[in-house]
């Protein structure tokens, strides 16, 4: 059986991020009365990336090519930590969820390593905002998880999600930590209302000014790699509103989370069909929001807890 | 303990012989030498304490002032001899290098023989038991370190850190002295082991004492609110006093802690949520502060702090582990904040030696002038990424490691449920928080210096350094990355000095000791897969390139052809946006003379420079105290918001004094 599951999991993994681009990409094109292109289009674009020869700046090192390497590796790794199809993951062992935060820590840092290795302004500029949205980020995330380890009482990720919405104070849990990893999802793969990815000005961009000057298949490794942070995500916040439980009905309870997921993905689509951007000074307090509805969560498992003491 | 008396001997006698030596080249070796017999004799009897246990005590009385002299030798203190040591040789061979340019002209005999009395100074701290004796091996260190920082004595500003530094080590005297007079007045002895009598008793003196300890421990290894003097201490310092000062000596201050933790038995619950505080307000403040600094070897002093927070909030949830019974959190939180402090000595160590050969190669640690160094050092640039993914605390090198023992600390069902768990997962996010920070901070100061274009055509690269200072360098990264990716290496040289607080903690069984090794065991295994899939990932990457080389062509400006190095992105610019956030904090003095009109004159100016707020505020409250009150007073009858405020003062302090009041009265 595990075997069999681990295969799927990685399946999905590799698999998963492609329809999912397409899924947010199509909701965005209905709502503006497109068609909007194929849900598998993704595939094409990687694969004519892979088959161009990029193109380096005089000025880099090796480090601009080893960037976008180890945010894939980071990233790739970070998915078999994660439970992807819902309360299951192959690598799973106490803590883990803090080693997957790290390990998009180090994917980032190469990114942004790799992009003021360029020595180009913008790429500079794309990077300060991605550290300081990161670094506003970390502590949400870690609230958010560490309230779920407090309410489920387990400390590994395939556990974590089984908060439920039991009791008021459970979905108070639930739906902060759900808005707090929503806005993370957001903020780490660039979507509206903080980055859009369909703009090109490079002025006011986040994630895609930092690989202005990627290219080939350097460029395929930073866009799967963001569509694969964006799938593990939506997966989380699937896990977290999945009512059925893996231990019962293993198989529906993967159907139901990969509905889910793309869910997550229509959410996100509706999102960006809907909402301006927000003006870059904004983005810190929405970043801070993630916090804030994380600690709501903390403060409303601390008094369950606190009262059946 | 002969071979330990032994090895301090021959740091004597070497310190002399360095000073008798005519050829700076022969002092330098005279003290390489010596240090290395030392080291190998004083490691042959630690190294058997630290792997293996044991307790070795030995006492002489002495005439009135010393009483007694008490030596000690237990895993604790073998455990910082056993890194201290080897690594101050390092830092020896480092400044045989980094010196040389001066060889010709100044007498670099002092440097080399305080270097060995700052060995000298730990092997005293480390081992001595009694209050006397240990107060003289903290001063020689005190005033060791103060030496080796006013090496460029001519400079003004190098004198100004330098006493700044000795004043703020002596007001940490003070306090230390305090406690110790306290204990004596108590126990009427000397000893430390005369102490444990009075500390393991509960009493509002003991208290006073431990707020004491922490203060003077904590002014030593640079704990927010005292850490003023460390980031000018460091900037002025010559690359292998900074790196030896903050790695290694102020390691001092949390051993100090440590050993009188040891001998307080059962905390109260208090002290820990006080080390806790203490810390995570360190971890915080340090971190805000990196992220502003041009002055690369002052955004390193600054992490000093924000890592020592770290390893202390390790230390509080081990006080608080104690003070619950629960062994999980003992271990867990000693385990973590031992294994970063060595963890920190090495990559601390090996990012100054980085900013000094910087310094020594363009004469300059100004992140704004410099850039594109990778290309002309890059043995240089590649050792101090490794140092500052590590610093990060990012997997898979060593900071992770202890980090993540000190979140499995914090996250952990053995904290009581409510209050206490959600403030330990409060913590938590702060330090993730810390982790991103310092993330950010790391990226910007090696992006500004090695990567990119040089900002300032005056800068010039002499290339890379010499094998002298290469040398302490790689040793200092193959340990970072030996601890990082063997993390039972790490482990088994802090287990015995943990089982020495465990065995404090009642219904610790053997399942304890083991606790930090069951947790690191899949991350070790993660990191190997992660080694694996990113190699994996270069070769497949290597063969869809295979054929013709990439071209080359000028870096993407929009279609802007014109651009200049001046034009890169700032270190100002990096972290304005970030600053912005945290103004209250970081606060920056500007001066502009902006451009005006059509056709603006020359002289047109802006400077920023980032001040720090906490010293700035100290000074004025100390110089200027009577007239802030005083202004404050005024705005009272004045500004309806101050008037409530004040009103709302006095209503809490009448009702407050009304129910205690009358709590009394029962």
């Amino acid at each position: 059986m595990t075997p069999l599951v681990t295969l799927a999991h990685l399946a999905a993994l590799l698999l998963l991020p492609v329809p999912m681009v397409g899924v947010i990409n199509r909701t965005k094109a209905l709502w503006a009365g497109r068609k909007g292109p194929r849900l598998l289009q993704g595939f094409s674009d990687l694969r004519r990336l892979l088959r161009k020869r990029p193109v380096y700046s005089a000025v880099t090192t090796g480090l601009f090519a080893a960037g976008p390497l180890v945010l894939l590796a980071t990233t790739l790794v970070s998915g078999l930590l994660a439970p992807l199809l819902g309360g299951f993951a192959p690598l799973s062992f106490p803590y883990d969820f803090v080693v997957f935060a790290y390990l998009w820590g180090l994917g980032r840092i190469f990114l942004m390593i790799s992009a003021l290795d360029t020595g180009s302004s913008f790429e500079g500029m794309g990077a300060s905002r991605e550290a300081t949205y990161a670094a506003l980020l970390e502590p949400a995330l870690f609230l958010a998880f560490g309230t779920l380890a407090a309410a489920t009482g387990t400390t590994s990720f395939a556990g974590l999600l089984d908060v439920g919405f039991g009791s008021p104070a459970q979905a108070v849990t639930s739906l902060g930590t759900l808005l707090t990893l929503f806005i993370v999802l957001q903020v780490e793969t660039a979507r509206v209302p903080v980055d859009d990815p369909a703009t090109h000005l490079e002025l006011t961009m986040v994630h895609e000014v930092m690989v202005l000057d990627h290219s080939g298949p350097d460029l395929a490794a930073v866009q799967y790699a963001s569509a694969m942070k964006l799938t593990l995500c939506a997966a989380l916040i699937a896990g977290l509103l999945n009512p059925v439980r893996a231990a019962g009905a293993p198989a529906l309870a993967v159907a139901v989370n990969l509905v889910l997921t793309f869910g997550v993905a229509v959410a996100v689509g509706f999102v960006e069909s809907l909402v301006a951007r927000l003006k870059l000074k904004v983005i810190p307090q929405y970043v801070l929001v993630g916090g804030v509805s994380a600690a709501v969560a903390l403060l409303a498992t601390a008094w369950m807890q606190g009262g059946s003491r | 303990m002969t071979l330990i008396l032994a090895g301090a001997l021959v740091l004597l006698l070497g310190a002399a012989l360095v000073l008798a030596l005519r050829d700076n080249h022969q002092r330098a070796w005279a003290a390489i030498a010596s240090q290395s017999v030392a080291t190998v004799l004083v490691l042959a009897r630690v190294l058997p304490v630290l792997l293996g246990g044991g307790d070795f005590r030995r006492s002489a009385a002495w005439s009135y002032p010393v009483d007694l002299i008490a030596v000690h030798l237990d895993p604790l203190g073998a455990f910082f001899l056993a890194w201290s040591l080897p690594m101050t040789l390092l830092g020896t061979v480092y400044a045989f290098g980094y010196l040389r340019p001066w060889f010709k002209t100044r007498n670099a005999g002092v440097q080399f023989a305080l270097l060995n009395v700052t060995s000298l100074s730990f092997v005293m701290i480390y081992t001595l038991e009694s209050a006397f004796a240990f107060l003289l091996g903290w001063e020689i260190a005190a005033v060791a370190a103060w030496l080796l920082v006013v090496w460029d004595y001519r400079n003004q500003k190098v004198r100004f850190a330098g006493f700044n530094y000795l004043v703020s080590t002596h007001i940490g005297l003070f306090f230390l002295l305090a406690a110790f007079m306290v204990m004596h007045s108590q126990t009427g002895s000397m000893d430390f082991q005369q102490f444990e009598a009075f500390l393991r008793v509960p009493s509002s003196l003991r208290d006073v004492t431990f707020v004491l300890l922490v203060t003077a421990f904590g002014l030593k290894s640079a704990f927010f609110p005292f850490h003023t003097w460390l980031p000018r201490a460091h900037a002025a310092a010559p690359a292998h006093v900074s790196a030896l000062m903050s790695g290694v000596i102020h390691k001092a201050g949390l051993f100090g802690l440590l050993r009188f933790t040891l001998l307080l038995g059962t905390p109260d619950a208090w002290m820990g949520w006080y080390v806790i505080g203490f810390s995570a307000l360190s971890a915080l403040m340090g971190a805000l502060y990196t992220t502003s600094q041009r002055d690369l070897k002052r955004l390193l002093g600054y992490s000093s702090t924000e890592n020592v927070g770290i390893a202390g909030i390790g230390f509080g949830v081990g006080y608080l582990g104690l003070a619950w019974h629960q062994p999980a959190l003992v271990a867990l939180g000693f385990t973590g904040g031992i294994l970063h402090l060595l963890n920190h000595a090495f990559f601390k160590c090996l990012l100054f030696y980085a900013a000094g050969a910087v310094y020594r190669s363009t004469h300059s640690v100004d992140l704004e002038r410099l850039g594109g160094l990778a290309r002309r050092m890059p043995w240089t640039a590649g050792l101090f990424l490794l140092g500052g993914l590590a610093i990060s605390g990012l997997p898979p090198f060593n900071g992770f490691i202890s980090e993540f023992l000190i979140y499995g600390g914090l996250v952990n069902e053995a904290a009581p449920a409510g209050i206490e768990r959600g403030t330990f997962i409060a913590a938590a996010a702060l330090l993730a928080f810390v982790g991103g920070v310092s993330a950010l901070a790391m990226t910007r100061a090696f992006g500004l210096v090695f990567l990119g274009t040089a900002r300032d055509p005056a800068v010039h690269c002499d290339g890379e350094v010499t094998a002298w200072m290469r040398l302490p360098m790689l040793a200092h990264a193959a340990g970072l990355l030996a601890l990082g990716l063997l993390p039972g290496l790490g482990l088994a040289l802090v287990d015995r000095p943990v089982r020495l607080f465990l065995a404090g903690a009642s219904g610790a069984g053997p399942a304890a000791t083991l606790e930090a090794a069951r947790l690191l065991d899949p991350v070790q295994r993660v990191a190997l897969l992660l080694l694996l899939v990113l190699a994996a990932l270069f070769l497949l990457r290597r063969w869809l390139l295979r054929g013709a080389p990439a071209p080359r062509h000028v870096t993407w400006g929009c279609g802007y052809v014109g651009a200049t190095p001046r034009m890169q992105y700032t270190g100002a610019s990096f972290s304005a946006q970030f600053a912005g956030v945290f103004s209250t904090v970081l606060q920056q003095r500007r001066r502009e003379r902006l451009p005006s009109g059509p056709f603006p004159g020359a002289g047109d100016l802006l400077q920023t420079q980032s001040i720090d707020v906490v010293e700035h505020r100290m000074l004025e409250a100390i110089g200027d105290g009577d007239n802030l009150v005083v202004r404050l007073a005024r705005r009272i009858p004045v500004e309806p918001r101050f008037s409530l405020a004040a009103g709302l003062v006095v209503v809490v302090v009448v009702v407050g004094m009304l129910v205690t009041g009358a709590g009394g009265g029962r």
